[in-house]
Formats: structure tokens, C-alpha cells, sequence
């Protein structure tokens, strides 16, 4: 059962009075995210990530394509639709004056709680966000990472089936990034929430995420799991070597090869299929005379992945 | 359609409202400054014009009416304007509520205040100048009221419509052409002395109506035939033009975007 189902999805923003301008924010965008899953959203700044979460979440209608989300149309049956979605944002932002409990409540209100579950629901979430210093505290005195806490505890107060998640680490420091990571792992886990989240962060993506799509340019060139997507760029893998002698011409021209850099006293060799490559090239290297003092084989990172598409 | 929810929806935006006024700086000259302002420079002009006190209810009806109108539509114009203003509009757009939710909830709050000024300013009229602004009996002020409070709310959604639909820089603009209508409606003068074209602006108004009604009570006669009704319905039909204007502003607002640049 997919939670959300979408089919070329086309947006363009026009802006300018006098210079009419065109931005096109998604030229085509596909995707089917199963239900229960963690879902990844990669891609550098522009790439339309926030424009296609906003269309998924309501708040932006498409120019083309069909969006089909918990099973409900975007266009024709929003309003059932929002009952069971939220949306929290690593920019938040909410009205100044009022204090941590009173938004979350007021949010509470707008879903249909009241009285004591609302009390209850608001209670609950100040203290798994872990805000219960600051419920009194006004909005505007927060710092970033507790007025993201209040984002998220406000995105949780409909018990979404479906959460959105808008770079939910933007900004944040390691540690306390670390601690919103677990929370979101925890959400799924727990209550099977899906979740879609977007983020610049490989990292984040690679730890989170049952499956990752690259967006680029309004399109999304690929996607999988993490391990797929490694594949599926054929980015090989790296070989890294200690010799001695330290630099050796060949290496960049040996069969399966891809290219070679030196990194700390390393030889880094990018080859194709390193199970194949790496007795061969332990064999040329020997009969060169070459000694080999060390050898790590490993995975290009997803960082790789990322640079070499957004290139 | 779920009473419940749709109360509870009102509700919330009235508590929310409700809470922003309470720590809003300005509330204090909203509520008092500028309107006894108004109401001590009116009075010490219509002393010293010397005239007759049925003229100077007139002219103090005026200002009441206007200081009304005026913190009622801020109310409801808040509705959108604080989430502007804060940049979370978007989040009460993405929470299953329609517009009358907004506009009613805030509209309640409007009320209130509208009220409190009210009897504040008829008290302190009477006190300070001996006006009997509430003279003709509780019926005639209270349609009069709500002429005052239907006035403010057709006006504060069509503030917000205009907002939604140009983003921040329609403020300055809507609420100078909001000003301007209701000058026309006769605050000062009787509809009577103002060129035909403007005539029949202020004709169109609904405070026109409701202003002519009350004044009706302190012995000018009546300029209109059937002065309530028409303010009625012309208050229902700019009402139901009003929320319509609104309704498409935020569904154009989601297709063109500017419901998510204002909230960023
Ligand atoms: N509300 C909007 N109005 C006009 N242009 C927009 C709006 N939102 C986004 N854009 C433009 O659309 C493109 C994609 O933006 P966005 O989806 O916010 O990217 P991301 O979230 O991946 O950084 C950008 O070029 C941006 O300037
Ligand atoms: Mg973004």
C-alpha cells in the first residue's frame, strides 16, 4: 500500500510584475513511497525539495501530473487529506507571543482536540520533545533548536500518519542533530508513522532513510536504497594502498581503473569491481617490486554520490 | 459538517487571538489612547463650534462608530496579518480549517474589544462632555453596534483577501482604501452634503445605514426609507463578497506560491 503516489509532477513559479519571470521548480517529478517508511529527499539548495513537499502536503497545487497521497487526490479531497498529514520545518516559525504550550494547543484545536485529550496530547508531547522547561517560555525567546522541537512536537499533534520533515536538522548542533535523528527513527518505529524527509545532508540521508531519491534541477535522476544508488552511479569502488615507493605511474593506467589520487600517504584507486581488480593489482605490483605495506578496501561514501550528481 | 469541529475551530482561533491582544504593546492605545483622544478633541470642538447638543451627538456617534469599526477590523485583519507577520501562515493553512473558522474566531475577539470600547467611550462622553450616547434604549444601540461590528468584519476580510492576494506590501494599501471608505460613510456629516457621485458611495456602504438609524433617535431625520434593512442587507451581501474574495485569494495563493514566501 503506497502512501503517497505521485506521476510527473510539474510546478512552475511565476514572479515579476514588469520582467515576468520563470522558475520551473519540478519538471517531472515521480514517486511512490511505501507506508511505514523513511523516506529521503537529497538534493542542494533550488534542487525543489520544499517545493514538492509543500505540493504533498497541500499547501502548493501542482501545474501538471497527479499526486495521490494516503490514498486521497491533492486537488479534489484536500480537506480529509490534511486531518491525516503535518509538517514540520528546520526554519520554523510561529506567531512570537505565544508560549510553547499555547501553539502546540492551538494547533491541537485546529485538528479537533479539546478539553482534556487536548491537555493530555500537549502534556505528552511537551515532554517527548523534550520541552517541559520551556513550556511557559514565549516563542520568540527560544533558541533554534528548541523552536525546532516545537515544530516537530506541533507536527505530531494530529498523530499524523504521514509526516513531513523539511531539513529537520538545518542548523542544528552534532549532538543535538544526533538526538533529532534517533527521535525520527524512533517515530517510525514506534507508531509507523511514515515519514518523508528532505535534507542536504548525506549523512543523514544514509542513516535514516529505507530509501533515498536525488533531486536536481526540478527532475530526479536516481534513486534506491543507499546501497542501490552506489550501484546504480557506478561510482566503483575505492582502493586504497600504502607503498613503497610511495607513487607508482601505472596504477591510474591499470585495467578497471577509473582514476587515482593521493591522499595522506595513500594511493586511492577508484576501480569498477574492487572483488576482481584488487588481486590483480596486488599481482602487477609485485612483479613491478613494489612493496605493499597496507590495503583498505571500501565503498565510495554517499557524500560521492552527491557530488558527482550534482555536478 | 461536524458542529463540534467547526465551534472548536472558531474557538481556537478566538483563544489565540485572544492571547496576542493580551501581550500585544499596542493594545493599550488600540483599546484607550487614541480612541478618548478622539473622543476629547471632538467634544472640545464641538464646544467651541457652540453646537447644539443634538449636533454634537451627531458628531460624537461619528467617532464612536469609527473608533469601533476600527479596532474591530484590526481584529479580524489579525486573523491573517500576526501569521503574516510572524511568517507561519502556512501552518494554519495546512490544518483542516476553512476561512470562516478564521475570520469568525477573530471576529468574536473583535467584538469584545469593539464593546469594551464602546462603553467606555459612551461612559467617558457622558462623563467628560454630558453626551447620552446611549439614550435611545438598548434595541436601537445594540443594532447599531452590530452595524458597527458587521462594518468592521466585511472590512478586516477584505483586508486579509487583499493580503492574500498581494503578500505584505497590500498593508499600507489596504488600509488606506479601507479609511477612505468608511469616511465616506457619513461619520461627520449627513450623506446629504456630499457630491452626487460620492452620494452614491456612501450609499453603498452599510455604516451609511445604521449610522443614519441611530442618529434617527437623536431627532435628524432619517435620509433613507428603510435605513436597518437596507444596512442588513447590504452588510449580508459584502459579507458573503467578502469571504468569497478571501476564499479565491488563498486558493490563488496556494497555486502561485505566495502562501509559502510569506511563510518563509
Ligand atoms: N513560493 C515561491 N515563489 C517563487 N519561486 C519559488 C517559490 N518557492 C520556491 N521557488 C523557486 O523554486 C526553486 C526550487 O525551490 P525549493 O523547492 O525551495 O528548493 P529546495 O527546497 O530544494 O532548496 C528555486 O529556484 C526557488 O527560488
Ligand atoms: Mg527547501
Amino acid at each position: 500500500m503506497l502512501a503517497i503516489d505521485a506521476r510527473d509532477v510539474t510546478k512552475t513559479f511565476r514572479s515579476g510584475w514588469l520582467r515576468r519571470r520563470e522558475t520551473h521548480a519540478l519538471r517531472g517529478v515521480s514517486l511512490a513511497v511505501p507506508r511505514g517508511a523513511i523516506w529521503g529527499l537529497l538534493g542542494p539548495n533550488g534542487a525543489g525539495k520544499t517545493t514538492l513537499l509543500s505540493i504533498l502536503a497541500t499547501l502548493l497545487t501542482p501545474d501538471g501530473g497527479s499526486v495521490t497521497v494516503l490514498g486521497h487526490d491533492v486537488l479534489r479531497e484536500a480537506a480529509a487529506l490534511r486531518h491525516r498529514l503535518n509538517m514540520a520545518s528546520g526554519r520554523p516559525s510561529f506567531l512570537w507571543s505565544l508560549r510553547v504550550d499555547e501553539i502546540i494547543a492551538f494547533y491541537g484545536r485546529l485538528y479537533g482536540l479539546h478539553g482534556a485529550a487536548l491537555r493530555r496530547r500537549v502534556d505528552e508531547l511537551v515532554e517527548l520533545c523534550e520541552l517541559v522547561p520551556f513550556r511557559r517560555v514565549q516563542y520568540s525567546e527560544l533558541s533554534t533548536g528548541l523552536k525546532q522541537r516545537v515544530a516537530l512536537a506541533k507536527s505530531l499533534v494530529n498523530d499524523p500518519e504521514l509526516l513531513f520533515l523539511d531539513e529537520p536538522t538545518l542548523g542544528l548542533d552534532p549532538d543535538v542533530s544526533v538526538r533529532v535523528r534517533q527521535h525520527i527513527a524512533r517515530l517510525r518505529r514506534e507508531q509507523g508513522i511514515t515519514i518523508v524527509l528532505t535534507t542536504h545532508y548525506m549523512r543523514e540521508a544514509e542513516e535514516l532513510c529505507d530509501e533515498i531519491a536525488f533531486i536536481k534541477a526540478g527532475r530526479i535522476p536516481a534513486r534506491g536504497t543507499p546501497g542501490e544508488l552506489k550501484r546504480q552511479i557506478r561510482l566503483g569502488e575505492v582502493i586504497a594502498l600504502k607503498l613503497d615507493p610511495a607513487a607508482v605511474e601505472w596504477l591510474a593506467e591499470a585495467p578497471g581503473v577509473l582514476r587515482c589520487a593521493e591522499a595522506g600517504g595513500w594511493v586511492e584507486c577508484t576501480v569498477d569491481e574492487a572483488e576482481k581488480r584488487l588481486p590483480e593489482l596486488l599481482r602487477a605490483l609485485h612483479a613491478d617490486g613494489v612493496v605493499v605495506k597496507n590495503v583498505q578496501v571500501r565503498e565510495p561514501d554517499l557524500e560521492e554520490v552527491f557530488v558527482e550528481l550534482a555536478k | 459538517m461536524n458542529w463540534r469541529n467547526e465551534l472548536l475551530a472558531v474557538w481556537a482561533v478566538a483563544v489565540r487571538n485572544a492571547l496576542m491582544a493580551s501581550r500585544n504593546v499596542f493594545f493599550f492605545f488600540e483599546l484607550l489612547f487614541w480612541p478618548i483622544v478622539g473622543v476629547v478633541s471632538i467634544g472640545l470642538m464641538t464646544r467651541f463650534l457652540e453646537l447644539t447638543p443634538e449636533q454634537a451627538s451627531f458628531v460624537l456617534i461619528g467617532t464612536i462608530a469609527l473608533s469601533v469599526v476600527n479596532v474591530c477590523q484590526l481584529e479580524v485583519a489579525y486573523a491573517v496579518l500576526m501569521d503574516v507577520w510572524s511568517k507561519s501562515l502556512k501552518h494554519q493553512f495546512l490544518a483542516p480549517i476553512g476561512i470562516r473558522h478564521l475570520t469568525l474566531g477573530s471576529w468574536l475577539v473583535g467584538i469584545a474589544r469593539g464593546l469594551a470600547i464602546f462603553v467606555l467611550l459612551a461612559a467617558f462622553g457622558w462623563w467628560a462632555f454630558g453626551f447620552a450616547v446611549l439614550a435611545p434604549g438598548l434595541p436601537a444601540v445594540a443594532v447599531f453596534v452590530f452595524g458597527c461590528f458587521l462594518t468592521a468584519w466585511i472590512v478586516g476580510v477584505a483586508v486579509c483577501a487583499l493580503i492574500t492576494l498581494f503578500g505584505n506590501r497590500a498593508e499600507a494599501f489596504a488600509w488606506a482604501s479601507v479609511n477612505l471608505v468608511l469616511v465616506l460613510a457619513g461619520l461627520y456629516y449627513p450623506v446629504s452634503v456630499l457630491p452626487e457621485s460620492l452620494g452614491a458611495v456612501a450609499a453603498a456602504i452599510p455604516l451609511t445605514y445604521f449610522l443614519d438609524a441611530y442618529r434617527a433617535h437623536f431627532g435628524f431625520a432619517s435620509e433613507f426609507r428603510a435605513p436597518i434593512a437596507t444596512g442588513l442587507a447590504l452588510g449580508a451581501l459584502y459579507t458573503a463578497l467578502a469571504h468569497w474574495a478571501f476564499f479565491a485569494a488563498i486558493r490563488r495563493a496556494r497555486r502561485t506560491g505566495l502562501l509559502l514566501k510569506m511563510s518563509e
